[in-house]
């Protein structure tokens, strides 16, 4: 090999390396993004207790979910809720990078809920099976298919019967709402209760 | 220096592609894009159509699929999933294949289409073959029947020269057997096919129906539902599928 073509083969492995190498720093500053942008007053220290019920827990969610979440909360693609209100003028002001930093961080605290997590049998796990949603959400809602699915096992209740309610309404479309939104039409507006109530309780 | 910037922009390309999992298969054309090949095969269609499929084998890959298309493979009556048991080995193949790569978007079907759920083309070919197995659904879902001449003059008119004079595809030239599907299903797919949005749609059908109208488009369809299938591929009525208990 030519010694320019070892140069740059040279230089495109450090390059590599460097990349690899920034993943645990932007980690880190996700842990004090967290801190710094105001997120504990409301998803909690660590993100593990929410100081509403209707806020969402985040410890330890798909950081590609999260971030998706971000992204689209920012751009007010995501708008349902509290989102618009509440979320989005704090995200506006945040750049990408650190956005993408903080869903690593979010997704590095988990499990969002332990493998062994189960809920409670009655009405509303029946109704997680027999309405299909966990074939995408996986059993006890613990085992998303896909990174992009979030974990619904343990999530707080309010916050998930607001989001069922909103993806069936069309209230909320953004990302992967859109694999979602036409199976919801199987699931009556009665429905929702009892199946949040059962994912809430799964630990 | 050039050529360290673009090796360099390349490498990160690269990582970020592999981090964001987006090397799946390439994506083809799409209907009404030049240069667009109906069905132009190879990748993993290609893969999957030499194989020789184990029909047992793919009773464990349909198991995820009975979430949703129920272990019949039924589907539901109102539309939301469509009738597989009866549907064409070859047309299974193709569209699991098309899914996955991206040439057909259904976002709900999309990771269930993936090797990380069901496996590669072998596994593709056994589940196509374990719904060979299954027997169809003697009460599908149907339309109001309240315009059944028109339809049947406009299937045989414009219908039947592809689909079958009783609307039951061709396995060879992967035309789907429409016969005794769920109405809501035919029509969300026909309009999908109609507007371009089912990117992976024959163009000769695009181009004919065109100036279907939409009493056209019901009336059709809802001939189309109530087609028989031949009575050796339907199961009687109540007939459950044990393979899952």
């Amino acid at each position: 090999m030519h010694s320019s073509r070892k140069f740059v083969a040279a230089v495109a492995v450090s390059a590599l390396g460097m990349l690899a190498a920034a993943a645990p720093a932007l980690a880190a500053d996700g842990k004090a993004l967290f801190s710094a942008k105001g997120c504990v007053a409301c998803h909690g220290v660590e993100a593990r207790k929410p100081t509403l019920p209707t806020y969402p827990k985040l410890a330890g969610q798909n950081a590609d979910y999260v971030f998706q979440q971000l992204s689209d909360i920012k751009s007010g693609t995501r708008a349902n809720g509290q989102s618009a209100q509440v979320m989005k003028p704090i995200v506006a002001k945040i750049s990408d990078e650190d956005l993408r930093a903080l869903a690593d961080y979010l997704g590095s605290l988990g499990p969002f809920a332990p493998a062994t997590a189960q809920g409670p049998a009655g009405p509303g796990k029946q109704l997680f099976l027999s309405k299909t949603c966990f074939a995408c959400h996986g059993k006890e809602g613990n085992k998303p298919v896909l990174k992009t699915y979030p974990f619904t096992a343990g999530q707080t209740k309010a916050y998930l019967l607001q989001q069922m309610k909103d993806i069936k309404s069309g209230k909320r479309t953004n990302g992967a709402v859109a694999a979602m939104a036409p199976v919801m039409h199987l699931v009556a507006d009665e429905d929702m209760p009892a199946i949040a109530d059962y994912l809430s309780n799964v630990k | 220096m050039k050529t360290v910037i673009r090796t360099l922009a390349v490498a990160a390309a690269a990582t970020t592609l592999i981090a964001t999992g987006a090397f799946a298969a390439e994506k083809g054309k799409s209907v009404g894009e030049a240069g667009y090949v109906w069905n132009s095969a190879g990748g993993e269609e290609d893969e999957a159509l030499h194989l020789k499929p184990d029909a047992k084998a793919g009773k464990d890959v349909f198991e995820v699929c009975s979430a949703c298309h129920q272990p019949e493979g039924w589907g539901l009556t109102d539309g939301t999933f469509p009738q597989l048991a009866g549907q064409h080995y070859r047309v299974i193949i193709k569209q699991l294949a098309d899914i996955r790569a991206g040439n057909r978007d259904n976002p709900t079907m999309y990771p269930f289409a993936l090797p990380s759920q069901i496996g590669g083309p072998q596994a593709v070919a056994d589940v196509a073959a374990y719904i060979q197995t299954l027997k169809m659904n003697p009460d599908n879902g149907k339309g109001d029947g309240k315009d059944l001449e028109l339809g049947k003059k406009l299937f045989a008119d414009n219908c039947a020269k592809c689909h079958g004079a009783n609307g039951e595809g061709d396995n060879d030239k992967f035309f789907p057997r429409i016969q005794a599907q769920h109405y809501s299903y035919l029509l969300r797919q026909y309009e999908g096919i109609k507007a371009g949005k089912r990117r992976n749609a024959n163009p000769d059908m695009v181009k004919q129906i065109q100036n279907f109208s939409d009493r056209d488009t019901r009336a059709v369809l809802d001939y189309v539902s109530r087609l028989p299938a031949p009575k050796d591929k339907v199961a009687p009525k109540g007939w459950k599928n044990h393979d899952f208990d």
